[in-house]
């Protein structure tokens, strides 16, 4: 069976604290909720979701949809956004998780990154000099959230294939926001020539994508 | 800590000295019945602010602690233990589990076990009574909040919607059919996979098959349109039928005698430069074959986008025969005095192998391409693979010439993925001996093919053994046994 990767950079520095983390938890849980509810995507979605503030954790190594129990998500008050650290750990761990296809093994489907920040990289140069690095890594999109007025989508434009633009981190714009991320995932485990990316759907009408 | 000891400490708290002059009186003041009882039940208090202190504390701790039990899957037999020594719950005296109602399952308050078949999914938030150890028996219980989830069978959850029958390229969902070919039978079947259902979408494989009586070639091809491409179920079923259609005017041609007398002689003589030479004409033959199926599927390509340019919306893609992303697989064979001679091209991922009378042997005769991940592939639709100098076109055909046969298998990958899993599968006859296997009942549904060429009910058989479950494998499925 081929598993389609999916991986879940997300923004938990002190700038998320209060409503913003909160509808970060509800929409997230919702997205998993649906993704539970897609015979196709329980049987081929797995999962790993990495926070960034000071520190970059992986909160949820990478499982498969029906194995894993999502975690309360929390911010500190106040704080950094070690962008380029949480890059640097997906790094290493989608050296270690991603199966390439082999006479002997079969091949994952290409892995999938949603990167979601509300403001920009504190660790700029490590951010830069980490990019080519993720670029080189082969996934099937990269698609960059930046949430509210004080996001950088320039700098996610560096590393990202689309960017969409959120004007508040509220509840029914991430919730939205996750709605057609759950869509795009449906289409990453289909036949493409090689070295061709995922396409995405088109985001709805609160998400602005960035050209 | 005895009664002077304590009474000596507070009055240093507090400053107090007792001079030299009243030690006998602080003597008897420590000795007095009702000051001792005092300082006991000073003490005692002291003793139970602490204790309630560090239960409160410990609760806090619990709390706060993450306690993760498997995921439950409904209609599937669950049993779960709270280990208090995995959880580091030792200290707890554990009475309920609180929220079960009406889901199936129970806990088991003697081995602390929530067990049982769940007859409802959802998230459920289930509280743990309990108290510490260290607390009073009656007091009031604590409670802990335990996360259960528990998944819908994904099984149950595919739907089955039917295909737009309005739709310009509509195709039948499922073909199911069985023939003579020439000195053989095939039987063949080609159906929409569950991902393509779930959603109501077409199947995207397709395949064709003849005999030509005049000059007794026979010829199969498969097909696989690419998921990604929205209107690859078009391009599949106008390459199997290009090639055909070709076939159909140049197999009497010159060259094809030129090409037949070779054959003939080299089956006498066995000589390798004349079977290079063959090689050669094979490589060229079929070669013209391929690109008249390419140059069909673009002249259709053009031809729609000039007619109907609404469906060609997709900004990632430069040309319209790209939205007809499609693999090829074909295998010309035909029966000589002395043995068949089987003829292949292959693009993408569609295996073809040819098992050998005694079913010692089974060769691949076609290579797939298959990239570093999942999908990747290479299609007849694309011209680059006609100019490849990293897989040559040359390197994509192939003569094989053997006695006789007992199966000639082309399947997409729909078909290879679930049975064969990766490439090294397909080199080794065991694996091919338990899908013959496999084919003929050795199987969870007890699905039984009989090949007989007499079998009247075999596409109906093959059509139904088809449907075998397996786990992420819902692609469009196409398997043609020759037999």
């Amino acid at each position: 069976m081929r598993r389609l990767p999916v991986y879940f950079l997300l923004d938990t520095s002190g700038s998320m604290y209060g409503t913003s983390i909160v509808a970060l938890n509800n929409s997230l849980s919702e997205m998993i909720g649906t993704l539970r509810q897609d015979p196709q995507a329980i049987e081929s979605v797995w999962i790993s979701i990495i926070t960034f503030d000071i520190t970059a954790k992986e909160i949820i190594p990478l499982s498969s949809l029906d194995s894993f129990q999502l975690p309360e998500i929390t911010c500190p008050r106040s704080g950094p956004t070690h962008t380029g650290e949480a890059l640097s750990l997906l790094h290493s761990k989608v050296i270690s998780d991603i199966k390439k296809g082999s006479a002997t093994e079969k091949g994952d489907w290409k892995p999938l990154l949603f990167l979601f920040t509300d403001g920009s990289p504190s660790d700029k140069k490590l951010y830069r000099d980490i990019t080519p690095q993720i670029k080189a890594l082969n996934f099937g999109i990269i698609v960059g959230c930046a949430a509210g007025a004080l996001s950088d989508d320039s700098m996610l434009k560096e590393i990202c294939d689309h960017v969409v633009h959120l004007d508040t981190a509220d509840a029914s714009t991430l919730k939205q926001f996750f709605k057609w991320v759950s869509e795009t995932i449906d289409h990453g485990n289909k036949s493409m020539g090689t070295g061709e990316k995922v396409g995405i759907p088109p985001p709805p009408t609160d998400i602005n994508l960035v050209i | 800590m005895t009664t002077k000891e304590y009474i000596e400490l507070l009055f240093k708290s507090k400053g107090i000295t007792v001079p030299m002059n009243l030690v006998t009186k602080f003597q008897e003041f420590v000795d007095d019945t009702s000051n001792i009882e005092s300082v006991k039940i000073i003490l005692e208090n002291q003793m139970g602010l602490l204790k309630n202190w560090k239960i409160k504390n410990r609760i806090v701790d619990i709390t706060n602690q993450q306690i993760i039990i498997p995921n439950a899957l409904m209609g599937d037999s669950y049993n779960a233990k709270i280990d208090t020594e995995k959880f580091n719950l030792k200290d707890l005296i554990i009475s309920d589990i609180e929220g079960l109602t009406d889901t199936g399952l129970k806990f088991n308050t003697a081995s602390l076990v929530i067990e049982g078949i769940p007859i409802l999914s959802g998230d459920f938030k289930l509280k743990l009574l309990y108290r510490l150890q260290d607390e009073a028996e009656d007091s009031v219980l604590n409670e802990k909040i335990i996360p259960l989830l528990v998944m819908v069978d994904p099984k149950t959850l595919w739907k089955n919607l039917p295909s737009n029958k309005d739709d310009i390229y509509w195709k039948e969902d499922n073909v199911s059919v069985s023939d003579k070919l020439g000195t053989k039978t095939i039987v063949v079947s080609s159906k929409r996979g569950r991902s393509h259902q779930n959603v109501g979408s077409f199947r995207d494989d397709d395949f064709s098959f003849k005999h030509f009586d005049s000059n007794g070639w026979s010829i199969v091809c498969v097909s696989d349109g690419a998921g990604s491409y929205s209107l690859s179920r078009k391009g599949s079923q106008i390459a199997c039928n290009a090639v055909i259609e070709y076939f159909e005017a140049n197999l009497n041609t010159e060259n094809q005698t030129n090409f037949e007398l070779k054959i003939s002689e080299y089956f006498k003589s066995k000589d390798e430069v004349l079977k290079k030479e063959i090689d050669g004409l094979t490589a060229q033959n079929l070669y013209k074959a391929v690109l008249y199926a390419h140059n069909k599927i673009k002249e259709n390509a053009d031809a729609m986008f000039k007619s109907n340019p609404v469906l060609f919306n997709n900004t990632k893609l430069k040309d319209p025969i790209d939205y007809y992303h499609s693999t090829l697989v074909f295998t010309l064979y035909k029966k000589y005095d002395l043995g068949y001679v089987l003829l292949t091209f292959s693009v993408g991922d569609c295996p073809v192998a040819v098992m050998n009378k005694e079913k010692t042997e089974t060769k691949m005769l076609n290579w797939i391409d298959v990239g570093e991940f999942g999908g990747g592939t290479r299609f007849v639709t694309q011209p680059e693979i006609f100019h490849s100098t990293q897989n040559p076109m040359v390197s994509r055909f192939s003569l094989n010439i053997v006695d006789d046969f007992s199966y000639l298998f082309l399947m997409s990958d729909g078909i290879y993925d679930p049975k064969f899993e990766v490439e090294a599968n397909l080199e080794k006859n065991e694996k091919w001996i338990e899908f013959l296997a496999d084919l003929e009942g050795k199987n969870e549904d007890n699905s039984k093919i009989d090949f007989n060429s007499e079998n009247k009910e075999i596409a109906n058989q093959l059509s139904t053994w088809m449907d075998f479950w397996s786990k992420g494998n819902h692609d469009d499925r196409t398997l043609a046994v020759i037999f």
